[in-house]
Formats: C-alpha cells, sequence, structure tokens
C-alpha cells in the first residue's frame, strides 16, 4: 500500500517536472548561442522595431553600451546573423542625404528571438547564486 | 549654416578605400550609412571631427571586411591566393630567362652598348617586376570575385612577410646599408603592384556595375 503510494507520488512529481526537464533538454541540445557582440545587435534590433539599419543600430549601441562601434563590424555581424537565419533584409528607399542610397533596414526572425531566449537563459543559469556585485 | 554643412564632403580617399573593400550586396548600404552619419555630424561637431571620425570609421570597417571577406569564402578567397602566389613564382622568373637569351643572342650588340644592357639589367628588370606583379594581382583578383582586394591583400602580405623573414635572416646582416635598401625597395615594390592589381579589377568591376543602373 505504502509502495503503490510512494510510486504514484515519485510520478506525479516526474510528470511536474517532465516540461521543465524536456525545455532543459531542447535548450542543452541546441548549441547554437549568440556571441556577445551578436547579442548586443540582436538586442539592439528588438529595441528599435521598423527603425533598424545600419546607423540606428550602431548609434543605439554606442549610446547604450557607451563604446565606439564601427559600421563595419555592425554590417559583419548582422551579415553572419542574416546567414544564420536570425535576422532577415530588406532595402529601403533611395534618400539625398545618403547621395542617393538606399537603406538596408533588419528585422529580426523568429529563429533570431529563439536564439536570444536561449543566450538569456544560459546567461540566467550561470549568473544564478553569484554576487557579482561584490566580487 | 545647413548649405554649408551639407557642401562638406567626407575625405575622399578615405571613401574611396571603403568603396574597395565594400562587398557587392552593400554598396549602397555601408558608403550611404557612412554618408549620413557624416553629415550629421557636420552640422552637429563640425567639419574636422566629422572627418576624423570617418577616418575612424574607415579604417576599422576595412579591417572588420577584410576579415569578413575571408571568413565568408575561406577556400575560394584561399584558392586565389595560392594560385596567386605559384603565378608569382612562375612568372617573376620569366625576365631573367629572357634577359639571358637576348643576352646571349645580341652578346656583340650589347659588348658596344654597356650603358643599355646595364639599363635593361637594372631598371628594365625592376619595371618588369611591377609589370609582372600588377598581372599577378589582376589574376587574384579576377579568381576572387568579389573580394579582389581581401584576396590580393593577403597575397600582399604573404610576400611582405617573407621579405621580412628574409631580411632578418640573412640580407640585414651581410649587406652594406645603400645595399639592403635597395633590396627593400625592390622586393616591397612587387606586393605593391599585386595590390594595385586587384584595385585595377575592382574598379573596373565597380564601374562595369554602375552603368546599366545609371543608363
Amino acid at each position: 500500500m505504502s509502495a503503490k503510494l510512494a510510486a504514484s507520488g515519485l510520478e506525479s512529481i516526474a510528470e511536474s517536472l517532465l516540461p521543465t526537464f524536456l525545455y532543459n533538454v531542447e535548450i542543452m541540445s541546441t548549441r547554437d548561442y549568440l556571441g556577445e557582440f551578436e547579442h548586443i545587435v540582436v538586442l539592439a534590433l528588438l529595441r528599435l522595431e521598423d527603425r533598424a539599419y545600419g546607423v540606428t543600430v550602431r548609434q543605439e549601441i554606442e549610446f547604450r553600451t557607451n563604446r565606439e562601434v564601427s559600421i563595419g563590424a555592425v554590417y559583419a555581424t548582422l551579415d553572419r546573423l542574416e546567414t544564420k537565419g536570425y535576422v532577415k533584409s530588406r532595402l529601403g528607399e533611395p534618400t539625398p542625404e545618403r547621395g542617393g542610397r538606399s537603406k538596408r533596414f533588419f528585422r529580426v526572425t523568429a529563429k533570431g528571438l529563439a536564439a536570444v531566449n536561449r543566450t538569456h537563459y544560459a546567461l540566467q543559469c550561470m549568473t544564478k547564486g553569484l554576487d557579482l556585485v561584490r566580487s | 549654416m545647413m548649405s554649408r554643412a551639407s557642401s562638406i564632403q567626407p575625405p575622399r580617399i578615405a571613401a574611396w578605400l571603403v568603396g574597395l573593400f565594400t562587398p557587392d550586396q552593400e554598396t549602397e548600404c555601408i558608403p550611404g550609412d557612412l554618408l549620413e552619419e557624416f553629415s550629421y555630424l557636420v552640422s552637429n561637431s563640425g567639419g574636422p571631427f566629422a572627418r576624423r571620425w570617418y577616418w575612424r570609421q574607415t579604417v576599422t570597417t576595412i579591417a572588420h571586411l577584410f576579415a569578413t571577406g575571408f571568413r565568408i569564402a575561406p577556400w575560394s578567397t584561399g584558392a586565389a591566393v595560392v594560385g596567386g602566389y605559384l603565378l608569382g613564382g612562375f612568372v617573376h622568373g620569366l625576365p631573367d630567362k629572357v634577359l639571358s637569351a637576348v643576352t646571349d643572342r645580341y652578346l656583340g650588340y650589347w659588348s658596344h652598348h654597356f650603358k643599355a644592357y646595364m639599363f635593361w639589367a637594372s631598371d628594365g628588370m625592376w619595371a618588369a617586376h611591377l609589370i609582372l606583379s600588377v598581372f599577378v594581382g589582376c589574376m587574384v583578383a579576377l579568381a576572387a570575385k568579389g573580394r579582389e582586394m581581401v584576396a590580393t591583400m593577403t597575397l600582399a602580405i604573404v610576400f611582405y612577410t617573407m621579405v621580412g623573414v628574409g631580411y632578418f635572416a640573412s640580407v640585414g646582416k651581410h649587406w652594406p646599408l645603400d645595399l639592403t635598401l635597395s633590396w627593400m625597395l625592390f622586393q616591397c615594390s612587387g606586393p605593391f603592384a599585386i595590390m594595385v592589381g586587384g584595385v585595377l579589377v575592382r574598379t573596373f568591376r565597380s564601374a562595369a556595375r554602375a552603368r546599366p543602373s545609371g543608363a
């Protein structure tokens, strides 16, 4: 009787932990995390929404991280993210202040959003319990 | 004030350098983004500050574009560089062979025109060396379509490294200074001419690409 109870208790615990376990397995099995600068660029795209192109992304990163970023670094990262399917781009209309050249607008894809979440989760797991302020 | 600000153009050499290294798919956006921010900085912080900013952006952007060029197509770029190295090794021996053949054939003529022979053997050889280096640069740039400057610069860096190693290994220790300097000048002009070949091909390709859209 007690053995039956214990078995059913274990079963219910297993059932409650299963979604978390599966989520962790899924996260651990997908090793594709964002690099530091990739992470920053994707977050800038998410902040800028439909205004995200080279100039605004560069300025947003400079403004929020207080470090000078080259336009080449931004495009190198955006191209890499586009190759991975994390962002998509489209050309805008040519404008006179750009010498008649077009803007290239970027947006984050669902796959990119999942990669940001995965990276955040990994960082959270790694920082959990650490007293970073004191250290 | 606004018209004065908008009349100030970014440094021409910097803009040209960015254009050389920008990949085909980004010829619109990278120079356009730089120009847009430059115009903004001119009206807010003044021309000198904006020009300094443009040069800083140019240097760091070129460094990133150079690295990205390799990352995107490492094998084809590497193959173009190796091919260029082998081609360089083959063609740079040609002037010596031609000189030997011509000297043997017209020995009597050269003995009466020794100054002409000396000119041909020194300046003529140097000119041939430069022309062949430009040729090698053009071939490498044609092979590395879209990454002309990345491939030719890499090949030039390989040759410059070899010159440096050669200098420290033997030349610098044993040769007098004047001979060493002329040797360095001769050896360093070749890799530079290879990059000139890359610039030529890139410029012609850009002009050819711009023509249909401009029409």
